[in-house]
């Protein structure tokens, strides 16, 4: 009976061993699959042209880019064409976006649920993240059939989409959870938000080639910016036929696992303290 | 019998109380003003306030235990911290057994989803497992009672059915110790009957319940023992009689303390001064046994001469509607007038209520088209006691388990109509 049953004990801090809280974190996976699979079926229900939107908003993209990078900013895409260049840059890019987006806003929207009821506090964050990756996926459709008549080169190296995902998704888990629980704290990351996604699309390989930043250069704008990597390993694999920049990709890798694990850090410190300001 | 939850000096204070949502700019000003303080060696800013301040106490395995007091005295943030929603400041809780809390539910429905989808969502989020839910969603469709609107978005559901839907989901959980916090409140009476069938059960199956209410009647017929919280302090702890004895009597003494600040009751012309409950020796009391007399006295003292005030008291037990009325339009027995300070009696002799805590009414009603002297309102409670009282007072158990509340004399009769072939032996019992 409950003599044997384990014993919980609550006390000012919520420290619990890594592995504790893994293995709880595992516990609530039925939890985390919840949240997202609610975000997917609200997000489209009432927008009328549906799932349609995860394939618009990379295509709008892309015609503005054309125009504006393209034409007048007269950039090449090396070996192919400028449209298949820019639109396999374009959906992982727009995959960070919506993760970070709704991962950052996950904690404040859930908040009713968070003053009523008990959950590792980064599930709904982490459903968010998942629920990004449904809009990929249907981007990456999208890629498999545009890419070859933009001009892009598919090969087998498509599959490195798989471990290119992968580390994006750790990475704005990373991200999320820590603007996530700024977010409840200070209300005001609400408007930094955009401006800060903005900035790190502009920073990003996705409009321009990452042979822009000069060879020398390269490793410090990746510690900078982890993204970069992986979106020019998207690039690569998607339109050129390409294996990606192994040293490269394994600096983004080891630079996402570090804000991630930093993350996840801050954002357990600041969790017992989540449903009393949300 | 060991215990399934235990409380240890348990303290909670809310960050920045009073200072609302925080920013960045409120953070930094604080910290400057905190600095200037320190520089300056004036005082700093009040501390915030305890929610809760070392609350000790434990909740057996198997129990059914209250939290009563008034609004604000610290029990939705001992449910809270218990549900580890929130954390405590100081102190620790122990917890043996799953949790499973029904804290203002419906709060996780989600209006543009249809109630199937909730179900289906807001069930795993509560921790139900996909073969539990399977397993069990008929049945919460039938307890919600809402079978023909199933598939429509919970946002075109009236709020009652939004209410019924979150409750059905979050009761329909298996966990060992269950925490209910006001569900009752909301809803109406049937449904409400519904819900407290449902504790009564799953106190009955040996399940640990932890309930906080308003609703004393409920919670006197639930639970077995509870505390009384009092501004984050325990007053009382203890069998669940004491408990709401000691409740009703803070409740009365607050009572009497506004009117003694304030004048009374709002009435017109007419100031009632005090209320007070006498045994049949005249002795003031709070306390009855069934087939006692009881005096109920009302102290008032006019502005003006009131002409035929006449006087109605009314006793109720939390329910809407009073069980008993005196009222002396009906009897016809009106005073001609009253000009001075006066003490109205009531007397009810052989008072036929059974164990539980009572409200009394009163209003005061003149014969001109003045309106009521002295509206419609609670002015006192009362409670009636198990125990020995009269010759046919009933046993105490079988009076917490019903929820009858007027006793009648009655008999009972048991028959036999057939041969004893039909029962061979009823195991163990020998005559």
């Amino acid at each position: 009976m409950a003599a044997t049953a384990i014993e919980l004990v609550i006390e000012s801090t919520n420290y619990t061993r890594p592995r504790d809280r893994a293995r709880e974190l595992w516990a609530f996976r039925e939890v985390v699959l919840a949240f997202a699979e609610r975000n997917i079926r609200v997000k489209y229900k009432q927008a009328v042209l549906g799932i349609l939107w995860a394939v618009l908003q990379p295509l709008i993209f892309l015609g503005i880019f054309m125009v504006v990078f393209g034409r007048m900013g007269n950039i090449s895409g090396g070996g192919t064409s400028y449209p298949a260049f820019a639109l396999a840059a374009l959906v992982p890019w727009f995959f960070v976006q919506t993760a970070v987006t709704f991962g950052a806003q996950a904690l404040l929207m859930d908040g009713a649920l968070l003053r009523k009821v008990y959950f590792p506090r980064e599930t709904p964050v982490l459903g968010a993240v998942l629920s990004a990756g449904l809009d990929f996926a249907v981007g990456f459709v999208l890629l498999l059939v545009l890419e070859p008549v933009l001009g892009g080169h598919l090969s087998w190296n498509l599959l490195m989409v798989v471990p290119l995902w992968l580390i994006l998704a750790v990475l704005t888990t990373g991200v999320s959870l820590i603007l996530g629980a700024l977010n409840v704290y200070y209300r005001d990351f609400r408007f930094v938000l955009p401006v800060v996604l903005q900035l790190w699309m502009f920073g990003s390989p996705v409009a321009y080639p990452l042979s822009t930043v000069h060879a020398e250069w390269r490793g410090a704008y990746i510690l900078l910016n982890p993204a970069a990597g992986v979106l020019d390993g998207f690039r690569r694999a998607l339109a050129e036929g390409r294996l990606p920049d192994l040293g490269l990709l394994a600096l983004s890798t080891a630079v996402s696992c570090l804000v991630a694990w930093f993350g996840y850090w801050m954002f357990k410190r600041m969790e017992p303290g989540f449903a009393d300001v949300v | 019998m060991s215990w399934a939850i235990r409380f240890e000096d348990v303290s909670k204070k809310y960050p920045g109380a009073g200072w609302g949502y925080p920013s960045l700019r409120g953070d930094l000003s604080r910290l400057g003003r905190s600095v200037a303080a320190r520089l300056t060696r004036r005082k700093r800013d009040p501390e915030d306030p305890f929610a809760l301040r070392d609350v000790s106490f434990d909740v057996k395995e198997g129990e059914a235990f209250a939290i009563v007091g008034p609004n604000g005295a610290g029990k939705t943030t001992a449910l809270k911290l218990l549900t580890r929603i929130s954390f405590p400041t100081r102190g620790r809780i122990r917890v043996r057994g799953r949790i499973g809390a029904l804290i203002e539910v419906g709060s996780g429905i989600h209006p543009e989803l249809t109630g199937r989808e909730n179900i289906w969502l807001y069930g795993r989020i509560m921790g139900m497992s996909r073969q539990e839910i399977n397993r069990r969603f008929d049945e919460i469709v039938e307890f919600a009672e809402l079978g023909d609107v199933l598939d429509r978005t919970v946002k075109r559901y009236s709020s009652g059915m939004q209410l019924r839907l979150g409750f059905s989901i979050a009761s329909h959980l298996d966990p060992d110790i269950f925490v209910v916090d006001e569900a009752l409140a909301v809803g109406d009476a049937g449904f409400q009957a519904k819900c407290v069938e449902r504790m009564m059960r799953l106190v009955a199956e040996g399940r640990t319940l932890l309930f906080v209410s308003h609703n004393l009647t409920a919670v006197e017929a639930i639970c077995r023992r509870g505390i009384f919280l009092l501004n984050g302090q325990i007053e009382h702890d203890g069998a669940i009689r004491e408990v709401l004895q000691s409740y009703v009597d803070w409740i009365d003494a607050r009572q009497q303390e506004r009117w003694n600040s304030t004048g009374a009751p709002r009435g017109r012309g007419l100031a009632v001064e005090r209320v007070s409950f006498h045994d049949a020796a005249g002795a003031e009391c709070a306390a009855f046994r069934t087939g006692d007399t009881i005096e109920i006295r009302i102290a008032v003292r006019p502005s003006r001469p009131i002409v035929q005030p006449a006087f109605a008291f009314g006793i109720t037990d939390g329910r809407p509607g009073s069980l008993i009325i005196c009222s002396m339009a009906v009897d016809g027995h009106v005073p001609p007038v009253i000009d001075r300070p006066t003490v109205v009696s009531c007397r009810i002799h052989n008072l036929p209520l059974l164990p539980r805590v009572y409200q009394t009414w009163c209003s005061v009603v003149g014969d001109h088209a003045y309106g009521d002297l002295v509206d419609w309102q609670i002015v006192g409670t009362f409670r009636v006691m198990e125990g020995p009282g009269g010759a046919d007072t009933p046993a105490p158990l079988s009076a917490l388990r019903t929820s009858g509340v007027i006793h009648v004399a009655h008999a009972w009769d048991v028959a036999t109509t057939g041969d004893p072939d039909v029962v061979t032996a009823v195991e163990g019992y020998s005559p």
